[in-house]
């Protein structure tokens, strides 16, 4: 599974995440400034300075601005939940897509759509609680497929097994709840469960972006403690790495990540599973790097999916969830062939 | 080095069962200090288990592992892994890690928020490499490497760790007989130049008493016997424990017991 990789200098490792990190904001801006009308980049850089014309202060704060924005946040958690979820399985194929987690996650909302709104779409409670609804679904996702897989959760292919069948049963159990409740909730849910950043405003940008701070600093500060759950189990408990212990905190904290990021863009495929792998091509094993590298990463491929959609589909609204699986599928199945060759 | 040196571990009545099975039953054992104890036994005798409950991996139904005089069930996992390391039965590792970053792992317990790599981290880290050979892989991928290679580094990580006592887990499966030797080779060097209390498991009951100072034959999840080589290694107790009628000979190069097996009984 692990292809040869030349052992890249930690030294590099800093100059090749501030590439990412300008590579990221040119594409941000790129995305602020394509749509069904050109804004050049400079004025874009004019608005957010706060000096920009009143016409464009609109569009780029009001309709473009936002989009990008949660696409850095919730791309960027995403693939950090992933890069931990890596990390702690020692499995390459997991991800918060086909863990339960997003399932788990869209079920938490959905229920959380449905109970609470009022026939006028109005939710009657506030939408601070939104992502809470998702981190609890995400939560009993990934511990549904840790606790029926128990012993099986060791094998790479096995625990995906049990991921995909608890993520069929949340979707199911999604499905149901769009089919008999009344037609606004279906529609809400429907684009939620497509994954798209458009129709995302600062209230839910400034919940979102409170809310991952603190779990991006935890994930720095449990990536520190990492490094030993490279190897087996025991040899990883035997220098002194508390696993039980510890495996039960990245899950948290994985779940937590992807509750957050998914929780008003609805469920964007494959970010997750496809950035962290890149960001260890880019910066190799180191902990800390790759942390911060699947982030710069994860958060460019949902702003360029997002990116994408605009500019090949304008003027329908396109869930940029379907460019992330449209290429991250096709690569999910790669990966499960050449494992399969590995593992027989 | 004193002639009858103190016990570094105490096992105290330890018992350890899954539901249905008792794996360990009421063990009560002494490893010497700065001796090479091996653990030697049948299939399924709970050689492994007893190791791995050594370094707590395991709870115990009942019974405990003292260390000195401190139950190991009190020791942070940190702590723990200061005084004792383990060298897993089939460790591994990404292909892609080097040399040096899995030994430097061997520094983990060592390391805590407060106190980053120090001096003192690089010094073991580099005597363990010398010390096991590796030194000159150090940038190498471990999966560019033979087994015998893998296995000296991995006993180079267990060495970098700098506890008193080292645990081995059948070091020697998967090696070849040269790689055999110079596995176990280096290990008697670790116990004889580095001080370390050894606890190996080994299957080989020849490379068992070659090695051993202490020699522990497991039956049934129990002690069946203790003592030296030339004391353990009778007809009678090899056909009790491993129902096997042996002819014990003393090896001509060695002048250790050699058991030639004849039949089962």
């Amino acid at each position: 599974m692990t292809p040869f990789i030349p052992a890249l200098s930690a030294t590099r490792a800093p100059l090749l995440l501030a590439i990412m990190t300008i590579a990221t904001v040119v594409l941000a801006l790129s995305g602020v400034a394509f749509g069904s009308s050109w804004i050049p980049i400079d004025r874009v850089a004019a608005v957010i300075l706060g000096a920009g014309e009143k016409t464009q202060s609109l569009i780029v704060l009001q309709l473009r601005l936002p989009r990008v924005v949660i696409a850095i946040l919730a791309g960027g958690g995403m693939a950090v939940a992933g890069f931990l979820l890596q990390k702690i399985t020692r499995n390459s194929l997991a991800s918060p897509g086909v863990l339960g987690v997003i399932d788990g996650g869209a079920l938490g909302v959905v229920i959380f759509l449905a109970a609470l709104s009022d026939e006028s779409n109005t939710l009657v409670t506030s939408i601070v609680f939104q992502p809470l609804a998702a981190m609890a679904g995400a939560t009993l996702g990934i511990a549904a497929v840790f606790l029926l897989s128990g012993r099986q959760s060791v094998s790479a292919v096995r625990l995906l097994l049990f991921g995909i069948a608890v993520g069929a049963v949340a979707k199911a159990l999604v499905m149901v709840m769009m089919l008999i409740g009344p037609i606004y909730r279906t529609s809400q849910a429907a684009r939620w469960i497509a994954g798209a950043v458009n129709e995302v405003n600062w209230t839910e940008i400034q919940i979102t972006a409170l809310l991952l701070l603190p779990l991006l600093v935890l994930s720095l500060a449990v990536a520190r403690k990492l490094p030993p759950a490279d190897l087996d189990e025991v040899s990883a408990r035997s220098v002194g790495l508390d696993l039980p212990v510890f495996r039960l905190l990245v899950f948290a904290v994985a779940a937590a990540l992807t509750a957050v990021s998914v929780a008003f863009v609805g469920a964007i495929g494959f970010v997750g599973l496809m950035a962290p792998h890149l960001a260890r091509l880019i910066v190799g094993r180191s902990m800390v790097a790759g942390i911060i590298g699947s982030f710069l990463l994860g958060a460019f491929m949902l702003v360029g999916a997002d990116l994408v959609v605009r500019v090949l589909f304008a003027p329908t609204e396109v869930p940029a969830g379907t460019v992330t699986a449209i290429i991250g599928a096709p690569y999910f199945l790669f990966l499960l062939m050449s494992k399969q060759r590995h593992d027989g | 080095m004193t002639a009858n040196p103190a016990p570094s571990i105490t096992i105290d009545g330890l018992t350890l069962a899954y539901p249905g099975k008792t794996v360990l039953d009421t063990v009560t054992l002494a490893i010497p200090r700065g001796k090479i104890t091996v653990l030697a036994g049948p299939n399924g005798c709970g050689k492994s288990t007893l190791l791995r409950a050594i370094r707590r991996l395991h709870r115990p139904a009942a019974g405990r592992v003292l260390l000195e005089d401190i139950d190991v069930a009190d020791l942070s996992e940190k702590a723990l892994a200061r005084h004792i390391g383990l060298l897993a039965q089939n460790p591994s590792a990404p292909e892609d890690m080097t040399v040096e970053e899995l030994v430097r792992l061997g520094r983990y317990p060592h390391q805590t928020m407060l106190q980053r790599w120090d001096a003192q981290d690089t010094r073991a880290l580099e005597a363990a490499m010398a010390g096991t050979g590796v030194a000159s892989l150090r940038d190498r991928p471990l999966g560019s490497l033979s087994g015998g290679q893998v296995q000296r580094v991995w006993i180079a990580m267990v060495l970098a760790q700098e506890t008193e006592i080292v645990c081995l887990d059948e070091p020697v499966n998967h090696l070849d007989l040269a790689h055999q030797l110079d596995c176990l080779d280096l290990v008697r060097q670790l116990n004889a130049e580095f001080g370390r209390t050894i606890v190996l498991v080994l299957h080989d009951l020849n490379l068992a008493a070659r090695y051993a100072d202490q020699l522990v034959f497991m039956r049934d999840g129990g002690v069946a016997a203790c003592g030296t080589p030339d004391a353990l290694m009778t007809q009678d107790l090899i056909a009790r424990v491993f129902n096997v009628d042996a002819m014990i000979i003393t090896d001509p190069a060695y002048g250790r017991p050699l058991c030639l097996p004849l039949r089962t009984c």
